[in-house]
């Protein structure tokens, strides 16, 4: 049976948009790139803060709560979660620490970059085991669980590379291997974190949560098989293709190419996946997150528009941090932003009112949510991620960090929703707490 | 008392044939509350996760030169390996439902409320039919918790969920 709550699944979203907020105020701070170099230590800061603190975090907890919906059976363990979260904050708590090191804003105590890499690869090594032991355990696999199972080893992949990188940068040895591996192959474990880890996950995940709360019926397995196949083929061209051209000393452009196509491919498939589930839905009146979903699937596509021109006209170099950028804030974070306005409700409402259901009058999930109010964050968020996009490419800092001030205050308005709904404020007050049932906690679920 | 089917595997290992389908057609005859006895030259490990699937526990026991002696009953508890058709091992004892309800054409989790609304008016012993256009995940915590048992699964059009409650004491 998979619809047990779990418990830190809130833990980890707060944790997750604890982080978001922290690396947006640096933002607009001035801190990292664009004002620093896209490489700069303090730029790694940021980036780590984002796709680690926040997407990776909010991933995670999503994960453990609706991995095992996908393959109707309980999670492997759920124990191993609390030290999962505690080995993977402390481990991006001492990496950055490392970065700040590596940057001279610290003693240089380097060996924090090892040490943090350690924790966070046994971290996620505690997260990949819980739930690739619970898809192991459910074979065979439908077909979302088969993207979650990819994104699994795309983790485990970029895992490595940033384990050696650390290492690479702890004791720099030119010319050794892996020093020619931290000079080339920082493309591979972005590639692998972004597309394979974050992105083909939320792929996987996306095919159920849209039909679920679309009410569209499933998409046919084999064109989710199709969109499967093509994804693998990109992390295997990247991870595997990369490795070896890293190995034997050629560029990495081949590996890179094969990716990028396979990886337009399965974004093309996917696209006409999506496309259907909103065509058969059976609730014509779309809500709110799934409304602002299609921003962040127009963001990706953006994305995947604007790489192919940069691409084309030699210009990615130049333009990389924008490209990374949109796909972050734009596809990613809205994407997972928007997600989570649907999720934590929901499992507010399950965890508060399902002990008490036919037996006192209910309030619905809709109640717990003001969608009216909600809009508008969203609207900046999106509209501001995409000016920034922008105000970068034309080589715009100030004008950036402005535009990341206003996403600051979209997150915040998120934030202040997500919090309302946990704290049941937009229930009326007769069905709020009826007989029986318990106020929940704001951070930890009753289960 | 369990009874049990034997099924011997060991003259069709022997023979190069493959005991796997035999072990399910076997299965497929039992009546229930049967139980199968199966005698082996190995220890069928990888069986005891499928049988649990299929709503089984196991004894096994050691017979000498390497062969082994499993006997597998129906639990009460089944741990579905993929779909989770039930927390009941079999609904042909049940009573006929008191209370039947259509839900298809309700947005989730409407056809959750409803149905364990229903529940609450039955008293115990007595069962609820109800159709549904998903398998409704988060429903079968809240049975669990409230002591009743459950029978679910698609029906053959693929499209309608069959799900039958039996309350319980609680």
């Amino acid at each position: 049976m998979g619809g047990n709550l779990c418990k830190w699944t809130i833990s980890y979203f707060a944790a997750a948009l604890a982080w978001l907020i922290a690396a947006e105020v640096l933002m607009v701070a001035g801190f990292g790139f664009p004002s620093a170099d896209i490489a700069a230590p303090d730029t790694l800061v940021l980036v780590h803060m984002i796709c680690l603190g926040w997407l990776s975090m909010a991933m995670c907890g999503a994960l453990f709560q609706f991995v095992p919906v996908l393959v109707s059976r309980p999670l492997h363990a759920e124990g191993w979660i609390l030290p999962a979260f505690v080995l993977l904050s402390a481990g991006l708590i001492a990496l950055l620490a490392g970065f700040l090191a590596l940057g001279g804003r610290m003693p240089p105590w380097l060996w924090l970059l090892p040490f943090g890499a350690t924790l966070l690869i046994a971290g996620f090594a505690l997260v990949a085991a819980n739930l690739g032991l619970t898809l192991w355990q459910s074979r065979p696999l439908p077909a979302s669980a088969r993207f979650v199972a990819l994104g699994l080893l795309a983790v485990c992949a970029t895992m490595a590379f940033g384990g050696i990188f650390a290492l690479a940068l702890f004791e720099p040895a030119p010319g050794s291997l892996v020093s020619s591996v931290l000079a080339s192959a920082v493309p591979i474990h972005a590639i692998a974190g972004l597309a394979g880890w974050l992105t083909v996950t939320a792929i996987g995940v996306s095919y159920r949560l849209l039909s679920m709360f679309m009410l569209a019926p499933d998409v046919d397995a084999g064109k989710s098989r199709l969109v499967w196949l093509f994804s693998a083929f990109m992390l295997g061209a990247a991870v595997i293709g990369g490795a070896v051209a890293v190995l034997v000393g050629q560029g990495l452009d081949l590996a890179l190419m094969l990716s990028a196509a396979c990886g337009l491919a399965t974004l093309a498939c996917y696209a006409r996946d999506v496309a259907e589930l909103y065509r058969k839905r059976k609730r014509r009146k779309l809500e709110l997150n799934t409304r602002m979903v299609v921003w962040s699937f127009a963001s990706l596509g953006a994305a995947v528009a604007l790489g192919a021109v940069l691409a084309i006209t030699g210009s990615l170099a130049a333009h990389v941090g924008a490209l990374v950028f949109l796909i972050v804030f734009g596809w990613l974070s809205g994407l997972i932003l928007a997600n989570l306005y649907k999720i934590v409700p929901f499992l507010t409402w399950l965890e508060t009112y399902g002990p008490v259901m036919g037996k006192a009058p209910t309030p619905r999930v809709h109640d717990l949510v003001a969608e009216r109010r909600a809009t508008k964050w969203f609207v900046m968020f999106f509209a501001a991620s995409w000016a920034a996009t922008a105000l970068l490419m034309l080589g715009q800092p100030l004008g950036f960090r402005i535009a990341i001030a206003v996403i600051v205050v979209a997150t915040f308005g998120i934030l202040q929703e997500l919090i309302r709904a946990r704290r049941l404020t937009d229930v009326a007050a007769p069905l709020r707490l009826p007989a029986g049932a318990l106020a929940p906690r704001l951070l930890i679920t009753r289960t | 008392m369990t009874e049990f089917i034997d099924v011997d595997v060991r003259p069709i290992l022997r023979a190069g044939g493959e005991p796997f389908s035999i072990i399910m057609a076997t299965l497929q005859r039992l009546a229930p509350g049967q139980g199968l006895r199966l005698y082996a030259p190995f220890k069928p490990v990888p069986l005891f996760d499928v049988m649990a699937g299929k709503g089984f526990g196991h004894e096994e026991t050691e017979l000498g030169g390497g062969e082994w002696e499993v006997r597998f009953s129906p639990v009460g508890q089944a741990v579905p390996a993929n779909e989770p058709p039930a927390n009941a091992a079999s609904a042909d004892d049940w009573p006929a439902a008191t209370v039947q309800l259509d839900v298809r054409e309700l947005d989730p989790p409407e056809p959750m409320v409803r149905i364990l609304a229903a529940i609450e008016q039955l008293v115990p012993g007595q069962t609820l039919s109800a159709r549904l256009g998903r398998e409704p995940v988060f429903l079968f915590r809240e049975l669990t918790k409230r002591g009743h048992q459950w029978r679910g699964g698609f029906a053959a059009d693929g499209s309608t969920y069959e799900l039958t409650i039996r309350t319980g004491a609680s």
